[in-house]
């Protein structure tokens, strides 16, 4: 095994180092991934030794502690995607960006009041143990699997066509290529590593992050005498927005609602991404949980507070520098439009312009490292759906062995990997923006109210939460697809058939009542088996008396 | 086995007091963060020139930009009242209850 891993990594380190000489490409920041990537392959060889049953595999063995997984989880939440689009909309919009790094944050209180310590309680390796705590495993598992995959899907595209685009811009290597990079270091990590090693990949990466992130900030912060509004005066002063940076602007004004339902989203979101409850099955017990909440919520509004010095620094610092610009003939330039590799790019460029090509590799180098970890999470996440539900629970019916469930693990592992390179070379040149967005509406109107309602309503029946969760899972799809995102921005029609693009307003509580709804008119005797083992599963939620060694079935 | 377990911390008197507490506190801390999270939202929504404002005359920060932040910070303080509450309250009682059972 350690022979095939350095064989891999030898194999990587060839292509990006003769892409030095590529266009655009960046020695300090390829000499600090392949440093990065030399680290991480040891700490998977070592995780590789460690992981030999299908808890090592899923969850650590459950041995991670609540500040190591809080550092993971605010690796898993402040992906790529969310650094570089959130300080990219700060920077066109300035006060828009708010919205999203506020609702992000909001899911965290919603997990930790709702669900974290009861999950923690009740679950072995993911949230589908959870809602099959007491009710029928089979079609229960199948709407959990169904939602989940769906949700790693689009989030799997989202971040394998940015990251490949970011890739191209920073290292000069070709798109297919920096794509097939990262799923071959992602099934590496997880195929050998398990979650030991996906753990750890991501909480090395969350802390580089917080360090180049502050570090960064810092270095804004200094050119205006660390005062940060003499930072917005000059970004006000110098972006064609004007005082309209400080305001929330024409994109909320202009429709009240899509802003509350994109809020809802967001909020709710956190709670239903199944990559992100994994997580909580990583630590011993409910007490460590509740740990993990505290550090990974302090560390990413730390980030995001960061995100927004980046942001408005950006407007305030980018323009002194015309080459980050595709300029006009006469040297002028749009600071909106014509950015290179985008406005995306906005933090990378402001790395650059304050740190030099030092920051900007130690940066680039990063958030490389940050799209590999988040897809490695990903697809795990993934593999746990396939092996663990459908597999072991629904096709299986509980009657394989640790053995067979953990091949089938890995065989997904592989499956995902191949089919995450295949889709980020399909959707290469495809409008992916809505994906991240869909993906969160599907966690909140999915497999939130039904992880919620199971744990907590004695109501709750199986007939209640699959009619409901499909019901939540289908409005939030079927919205998104017709309204302006997919409707006219990807299919090119005309004019959207729904009026704004954010489902949540709608699907969310159409979820809930449905769930209530054909759960109280559940006159079956199994549902009356469920409602009376509501009291069972209080007492373990509760108490966690039962957890250790216990197998649901 | 177990089953008797459970029939134990279900009539434990300590059980019951745990399980309304807890309830009462993570509902009510829950009710905290949707005012403050659905304030916020509905201000900007409903009453943007509120947040447009700036702080003060010299100031170029907005109230919505300032709010913003107090609005981030609100979030990690209330999930850290949040535990400091369950690590000296709920914590104790559960142990009594679990020295009972077993």
């Amino acid at each position: 095994m350690n022979k095939l891993l350095w064989g891999a990594l030898l194999a990587l380190a060839a292509p990006a180092a003769f892409a030095e000489t590529g266009h655009g490409a960046n020695t300090e920041a390829i000499v600090m991934f392949l440093l990065f990537i030399a680290g991480t392959m040891g700490i998977t060889w070592w995780a590789a030794r460690k992981t030999q049953t299908t808890s090592d595999f899923y969850t650590a063995g459950g041995g991670i502690s609540g500040f190591q997984n809080g550092l993971a989880i605010a690796g898993d939440y402040i992906s790529a995607a969310s650094f570089l689009g959130i300080a990219g909309m700060v920077y066109v919009s300035g006060y828009y960006g708010v919205i999203y790094a506020i609702g992000f944050l909001f899911g965290w209180p919603v997990v930790m009041f709702l669900v974290a310590e009861r999950l923690r309680n009740l679950g072995r390796y993911n949230f589908a143990d959870v809602t099959a705590f007491r009710l029928e495993q089979t079609p229960v598992r199948i709407l959990a699997a169904s939602a989940s995959l769906l949700i790693i899907a689009l989030y799997l595209i989202a971040q394998m066509v940015g990251a490949g685009k970011l890739i191209v811009l920073l290292f000069g290597i070709e798109y297919k290529f920096a794509v097939v990079i990262i799923g071959a270091l992602m099934m590496i990590y997880v195929f050998f590593g398990g979650m030991t090693a996906t753990t750890w990949v991501q909480i090395i990466k969350a802390v580089l992050m917080l360090a180049g992130g502050t570090l960064l900030s810092a270095l804004v912060l200094y050119a205006f005498n660390f005062s940060p509004d003499a930072m917005l005066a000059e970004a006000v002063t110098v972006h064609p927005y004007a005082e309209e940076l400080m305001s929330p602007g024409e994109a909320v004004t202009s429709n009240p609602l899509n802003a509350l339902s994109l809020g809802l989203a967001l909020a709710f979101g956190t709670a239903g991404l199944p990559h992100i409850l994994m997580r909580f099955f990583t630590v011993s017990s409910a007490q460590e949980a509740r740990k993990s909440v505290i550090w990974a919520s302090s560390f990413i509004g730390y980030f995001y507070i960061l995100t927004f010095i980046i942001g408005f620094g950006a407007i305030a610092l980018l323009v002194r520098h015309p080459e980050f610009f595709h300029g006009g003939l006469d040297g002028s330039f749009n600071m909106l439009t014509d950015l290179i590799g985008g406005t995306n790019m906005a933090a990378v460029h402001l790395s650059n312009a304050v740190g030099g090509s030092l920051l900007l590799g130690f940066l680039a180098a990063v958030t490389f490292a940050t799209i590999v970890a988040v897809v490695a999470g990903l697809a795990l996440a993934g593999a746990a759906s396939i092996a663990h539900d459908l597999y072991a629970n629904v096709i299986a019916r509980g009657r394989s062995t640790e053995k067979q469930e953990m091949r089938i693990s890995k065989i997904s592992i592989l499956v995902l990997g191949v089919l995450s390179i295949l889709l980020g070379i399909i959707f290469e040149d495809q409008n992916v923006a809505f994906m991240v967005g869909l993906a969160f509406a599907i966690a909140a109107s999915a497999n939130f109210p039904v992880l919620v309602l199971s744990i907590s309503w004695r109501g709750c029946t199986t007939r209640g939460a699959v009619m409901g969760g499909f019901i939540g899972l289908l409005v939030a799809t079927v919205w998104v697809v017709l309204s302006k995102t997919v409707w006219v921005d990807v299919f090119g029609n005309a004019e959207p058939i729904i009026p704004f693009p954010n489902p949540g307003i709608v699907s969310i509580p159409l979820a809930f009542i449905a769930i209530w709804f054909f759960s109280i008119t559940d006159r079956t005797a199994r549902a009356e088996r469920e409602r009376d083992a509501f009291d069972a599963l209080t007492v373990r939620s509760q108490t966690g008396i039962g957890r250790s060694g216990a197998v649901a079935h | 086995m177990q089953r008797d377990v459970v029939a134990e911390v279900l009539k434990h008197p300590k059980y019951q007091e745990l399980v309304k507490r807890r309830t009462r506190v993570s509902m009510s801390f829950f009710g905290l963060t949707l005012l403050i999270y659905a304030g916020f939202i509905l201000t900007m929504a409903y009453l943007p020139e509120v947040f447009a404002q700036p702080l003060g005359t010299t100031w170029t920060m907005s109230v919505g930009l300032f709010v913003g932040l107090l609005v981030a910070c609100s979030a990690v303080i209330l999930i850290a009242l949040y535990t400091y509450f369950s690590n000296k309250v709920f914590d104790p009682l559960l142990a009594a209850i679990m020295r009972d059972v077993q």
